[in-house]
C-alpha cells in the first residue's frame, strides 16, 4: 500500500490534469459551435452550384474544358486535410488509414502539420504543405486549389480528390475520399449531397435547350474554376468542424476518466489514513498496555 | 405561374420566396424574367437586382455570381446579396475605404487578393448607387 503522501501527490497531479482537459474542452466547444455553424450555412450553396453545373455538364461535351476530361490516371492528385494540433481522438488516426490503402502513385498535398507529418515520416511523394487558420479564410484555401489546379492543368497530377474527415454531427466524422476532378458522376454526386444536407434541392429536370449567356465557353470557364474552389474550400470547413467537435469530444472523455480515477484515488486515500490512525491508536494502546 | 426565387450566398440562403417577375443585373446587361422563361444559365454582375411581388416592387443588391433559370425557378448564386433597407451607407463607405486603400498597394498583392477586393469594391459601388437614386 502506498503511504498517503504517494496518494495525495497522485491525487494533485490529477486534479490538475482534469482542470485542464477541462479548459481545453470548453475552448474547442466553442470553436466547435463556431465551425459547425459554418460548415452548415454554406452547404446551400454548395448544392446550388453544383446542380448548376449538373445542369451545364449535361449539356457540353467532355472534350468542352479541361476539367471535363477523363485522362487515363497515371498519379493521383491527393489533398490530405488534417489537424495542426493533436489530443483530437482517432480523426488523424482514421484519416491516415485511408491514405495507407492508396496503392497507386499520387502525390499529395497536406493541410495540417499532423498531415504533412505523416507523409514525410512514411516517405510519400509530397508536394506541399499547408497550414490553415481557424477561422478558414477563403483566401487560403484558394491558393492551395489554385497549385492543384495548376499541376491538375500540366499534366502532373491526373486527378483531385480530397481525403477529410467528413462532419456528420458532433459525435460522427467519418474519413472520406472525394474525388474533385474530373468531374464526373455529377447527378449521383448531387443526389448524394441533397441526401446529407435533407435538403429538396433535386436537380431540377427541364429536357428543353439551355440558354447560356454570354455563351457556354465563358459560362464554363468562369464557372468551373469557382466550383473547384468553392467545392474544395466547403470540404474545409467540414474538417474544421470535425476537427474541433472531435477534440471536444476527447477532452470529455479525458475529463471524465481524471474524474474517475480521483474518485478511486480519493477513497485509496482516505483508505490510508484510516488504516494509519488505526495502527497509531493500537500502537499507544500496546504501549500503555505494557507499562501499566 | 408563379415563379420561385431563391438566392444564395455562402453565408445564407438570404431570399426565397413566390414571385411575379425580377429583373437580375447580367453581364450582359439587365434581363426580365417572367415565368414561362427558356432555361438560362447566366453570369450575374454586381448591381441591383429588382423583385416584382403583388404589385410591389423589392430591390435587392447581388454582387458577382451566376444564376439559373430552369422550370420557373430561379436561382441566383452569388457572393454577397443585401435587401435595399438594410445598405448602411456608412458600412459601405467605409468598406469601399478599406478595399481601395489596400488595392493601392497593388504590386504586393496576390491576383486572387486583387479579384476579391475589386469585388467588394464593386459591390460597394453598386449598393451607394442603389441607395443614393432612391432620394
Amino acid at each position: 500500500m502506498p503511504s498517503t503522501r504517494d496518494i495525495r501527490r497522485r491525487i494533485k497531479s490529477v486534479k490538475n490534469t482534469r482542470q485542464i482537459t477541462k479548459a481545453m474542452e470548453l475552448v474547442a466547444a466553442s470553436k466547435m459551435k463556431k465551425a459547425q455553424q459554418a460548415a452548415l450555412s454554406g452547404r446551400p450553396y454548395a448544392t446550388l452550384m453544383a446542380s448548376m453545373l449538373s445542369s451545364l455538364a449535361a449539356r457540353v461535351d467532355e472534350s468542352q474544358h479541361p476539367f471535363l476530361v477523363e485522362r487515363p490516371v497515371k498519379t493521383r492528385g491527393i489533398l490530405l486535410v488534417t489537424t495542426d494540433k493533436g489530443l483530437c481522438g482517432p480523426l488523424n488516426a482514421n484519416l491516415f488509414k485511408l491514405v495507407t490503402e492508396i496503392k497507386e502513385p499520387a502525390k499529395y498535398y497536406a493541410i495540417g502539420r499532423k498531415g504533412s507529418q505523416f507523409l514525410a515520416r512514411t516517405k510519400r511523394d509530397m508536394v506541399a504543405s499547408f497550414q490553415v487558420h481557424d477561422r478558414v479564410p477563403f483566401g487560403e484555401v484558394r491558393s492551395i486549389v489554385e497549385l492543384m489546379v495548376k499541376n491538375f492543368t500540366e499534366g502532373l497530377i491526373d486527378t483531385i480528390e480530397v481525403i477529410y474527415p467528413r462532419f456528420t454531427n458532433t459525435l460522427i466524422q467519418t474519413p472520406r475520399v472525394r474525388p474533385v476532378l474530373p468531374l464526373r458522376n455529377l447527378k449521383e454526386f448531387i443526389a448524394h449531397l441533397a441526401d446529407s444536407t435533407g435538403s429538396s434541392q433535386a436537380p431540377i429536370s427541364d429536357d428543353r435547350e439551355m440558354l447560356f449567356e454570354p455563351g457556354l465557353r465563358p459560362v464554363l470557364d468562369a464557372l468551373m474554376p469557382f466550383y473547384v474552389n468553392r467545392h474544395i474550400f466547403q470540404l474545409v470547413l467540414s474538417a474544421k468542424a470535425s476537427e474541433h467537435s472531435a477534440r471536444m469530444v476527447a477532452m470529455k472523455t479525458a475529463k471524465d476518466n481524471a474524474s474517475n480515477l480521483l474518485d478511486d484515488l480519493t477513497l485509496d486515500y482516505n483508505k490510508a489514513r484510516q488504516s494509519a490512525i488505526t495502527q497509531e491508536i493500537l500502537e499507544i494502546a500496546a504501549a500503555q498496555f505494557a507499562t501499566s | 405561374m408563379p415563379l420561385v426565387l431563391e438566392i444564395v450566398t455562402p453565408a445564407a440562403r438570404v431570399y426565397s420566396d413566390t414571385i411575379d417577375s425580377v429583373v437580375i443585373p447580367t453581364l450582359e446587361g439587365e434581363i426580365g424574367i417572367l415565368p414561362g422563361h427558356i432555361p438560362l444559365l447566366t453570369q450575374v454582375d454586381a448591381g441591383e437586382l429588382r423583385v416584382m411581388k403583388g404589385g410591389k416592387v423589392e430591390g435587392l443588391v447581388v454582387g458577382a455570381g451566376f444564376a439559373q433559370i430552369a422550370k420557373d425557378k430561379v436561382s441566383v448564386l452569388t457572393e454577397s446579396a443585401i435587401e435595399e433597407e438594410k445598405i448602411d451607407e456608412n458600412i459601405v463607405e467605409e468598406a469601399m475605404r478599406r478595399a481601395e486603400d489596400a488595392l493601392r498597394g497593388k504590386e504586393s498583392l496576390e491576383p486572387a487578393e486583387i479579384e476579391r477586393l475589386e469585388g467588394i469594391v464593386r459591390f460597394s459601388v453598386a449598393q451607394l448607387g442603389v441607395k443614393r437614386r432612391r432620394r
